[in-house]
């Protein structure tokens, strides 16, 4: 019986204090830049109603954390920022401030399906933005999550950006029925290259269509996309349109070498309905953050209105960032009883100038050699000499 | 140039792959086979192969210590996990199939279905409208309607000799078989052109 009080459910983990030193420090970097840019802060509870954010959210069921409040309603942990904001933006409260720039800094919570190495919490930051349809928010979301990247010194980091409507006009151009359509764009999501392939092959008659559609896996620059874009189609020529202007504004902003444009980047989240992006940096086997226009979502809770935005992992950013080097200087006074008051005095005058200062009444310590060595200076008021 | 990391099935699999690699011009040391090491360099391509069991080749991957590996379908489909499938190596090809000793039906009231795949055998029977139970066993799947574990086995089946010898039969086909390259979602974003030209020098 004892010993499971020393273990925790599946996926939760605790943060040892460098960690959270760390984190406390990404989160201030964090929200002063999204500060910069003119979001403001918020915070949403942890629980909400199963049947708004549960369900309107994109975490698959069997990952939600359920259970009942007292009067037998099902609510959930938040799986996601995404839909509670998006809940709280269609309040009539900020129904009338559009466009709004929220940010948040929250931990969200999904269960864990198989093994671990995978927290069931976990820290995200990130922003949206709602009110406006403009790819020029686009732009802003994208230019907002490299600043917090660079503002984190995480190095080499890379978006692959692609168009879930622009994809499905595309395909819908191949005149190939809905359900094929969707077909071929799962296999996309579950980024199976094989079976597209072998689908494209079985599935699609004309020789001409069938040699160009196995191509969309291919791209990676946005010139590439040209080739599938029909011209004399005014949907796909003003989104084509759209997603050049907004390569122009990121490469003037020096991200043209850190952008990959693929057609076939899209995700399973079927309420984005225009960019999608993810973001990948060296150190972490997983991508750091994503994100993209999600009007379907706004709809949802009966708002028409343009909304887009991301949200970084913590966990996985702390993995991308450099290690720290710095170590503060943590001052130690040992006190007996008689010097007591003045150990205090002592520490109050150092803490003022700036010093961080443990005071620690000595006897209380079994060993002082080892407990002394955690700091980089010790002052002994204990009647013992230094050193 | 970065270290590329390939994560490589041992046993069987692997000298077929490794033949493959050496046959699309890749400059490989000669003699792994025999080498008990988990961590074999390839300095000349700036390859690190790592040797791990089939059924952990899509772990490494997914979890990014390794960039690529090659990974069988089966455990592929199996095991579902968030990884790109970028091309059939078209080698090891063989089946999973239902088996079980000739002329027997499955228990109605509880039907047991012993596997080393519990998730391909329990989608195979949900999709034909049967709940079975799953009994999940390690190897010598044979065994198990043998001596009356289970009626039915789900399990690979390359010639079909293993199941002759022990007087089993196959009832249903349920699918192909190969090896796949697969890669790690951010290896394949930040090492997309060397991927890339792996696979393709590999197509050919």
């Amino acid at each position: 019986m004892t010993i499971q009080m020393f273990e925790k459910p599946l996926g939760m983990r605790d943060d040892f204090p460098s960690i959270v030193k760390r984190k406390s420090k990404l989160s201030k970097v964090g929200i002063k830049i999204m500060e910069q840019f003119g979001y403001e802060m918020l915070q949403t509870p942890s629980l909400e109603y199963y049947e708004t954010i549960g369900k309107i959210s994109a975490i698959a069921d069997n990952q939600l954390f359920k259970l009942l409040d007292n009067q037998g309603q099902t609510l959930v942990l938040r799986p996601d920022m995404t839909s509670p904001i998006a809940r709280v933006a269609a309040s009539k409260l900020l129904k009338e401030k559009m466009p709004v720039r929220l940010g948040y800094y929250s931990n969200v919570f999904r269960a864990q399906l198989r093994e671990g190495g995978r927290p069931a919490e976990f820290e995200q930051i990130g922003v949206e933005l709602i009110g406006d349809e403009s790819l020029y928010a686009d732009a802003e979301v994208i230019l907002l999550a490299t600043e917090i990247l660079r503002g984190l010194k995480v190095e080499s980091g890379r978006i692959v950006i692609g168009h879930t409507q622009l994809l499905q006009e595309v395909l819908r151009g191949y005149g190939l029925d809905a359900a094929l359509a969707e077909k071929l764009r799962a296999e996309m999501v579950a980024k199976n290259k094989v079976a597209y392939e072998n689908m494209v092959d079985t599935l699609v008659d004309d020789a001409e269509a069938k040699s160009s559609l196995k191509m969309i896996m291919n791209t990676t620059r946005l010139e590439d996309w040209q080739q599938w874009i029909d011209q004399t189609d005014p949907v796909q020529r003003s989104l084509y349109e759209d997603i050049r202007k907004l390569k122009t504004i990121l490469d003037r902003n020096g991200l043209a070498d850190f952008v990959t444009y693929d057609l076939s980047f899209t995700s399973h989240m079927t309420y984005y309905t225009g960019m999608v992006f993810e973001i990948y940096g060296e150190g972490s086997g997983f991508p750091l953050g994503n994100g993209g226009r999600y009007d379907g979502l706004m709809k949802q809770f009966g708002l028409h209105v343009g909304a887009t935005g991301f949200s970084l992992r913590v966990d996985r950013l702390l993995e991308a960032m450099p290690a720290e080097q710095e170590n503060p200087e943590q001052t130690l006074i040992l006190y007996n009883e008689k010097n007591e008051e003045n150990a205090h005095k002592e520490a109050e005058k150092l803490r003022t100038a700036g010093t961080r200062v443990t005071l620690q009444f000595a006897p209380a310590v079994k060993a002082q050699e080892e407990f002394s060595s955690l700091f980089s200076k010790v002052i002994r008021m204990d009647g013992e000499n230094n050193g | 140039m970065d270290k590329l990391t390939i994560a490589m099935p041992k046993g069987r699999i692997f000298e077929e792959a490794y033949e493959l690699l050496v046959k699309a011009g890749f400059d490989l040391p000669e003699e792994l086979d025999d080498s008990r090491k988990l961590i074999v360099e390839a300095p000349n391509e700036g390859f690190r192969f790592i040797l791990s069991k089939p059924m952990d080749v899509p772990v490494y991957v997914e979890h990014g210590v390794a960039d690529i590996g090659i990974a069988g379908k089966d455990v592929l489909l199996e095991q579902g996990r968030d990884i790109h499938e970028l091309l059939d190596l078209e080698i090891s090809r063989c089946y999973i199939a239902t088996a079980g000793l000739p002329d027997t039906a499955m228990d109605e009231m509880t039907p047991r279905i012993a596997t080393k795949y519990p998730d391909i055998a329990s989608q195979f029977f949900r999709s034909r409208g049967e709940q079975v139970e799953i009994i999940e066993l390690n190897g010598s799947i044979e065994l198990a309607p043998m001596i009356g574990l289970a009626e039915r086995i789900v399990d690979i089946v390359s010639t079909g000799k293993t199941l002759k010898e022990n007087g089993l039969v196959e009832y249903d086909k349920i699918v192909d078989i190969t090896s796949r390259l697969i890669a790690n979602p951010v290896s394949y974003r930040l090492k997309q052109k060397r991927i890339d030209e792996i696979v393709e020098r590999l197509r050919k």
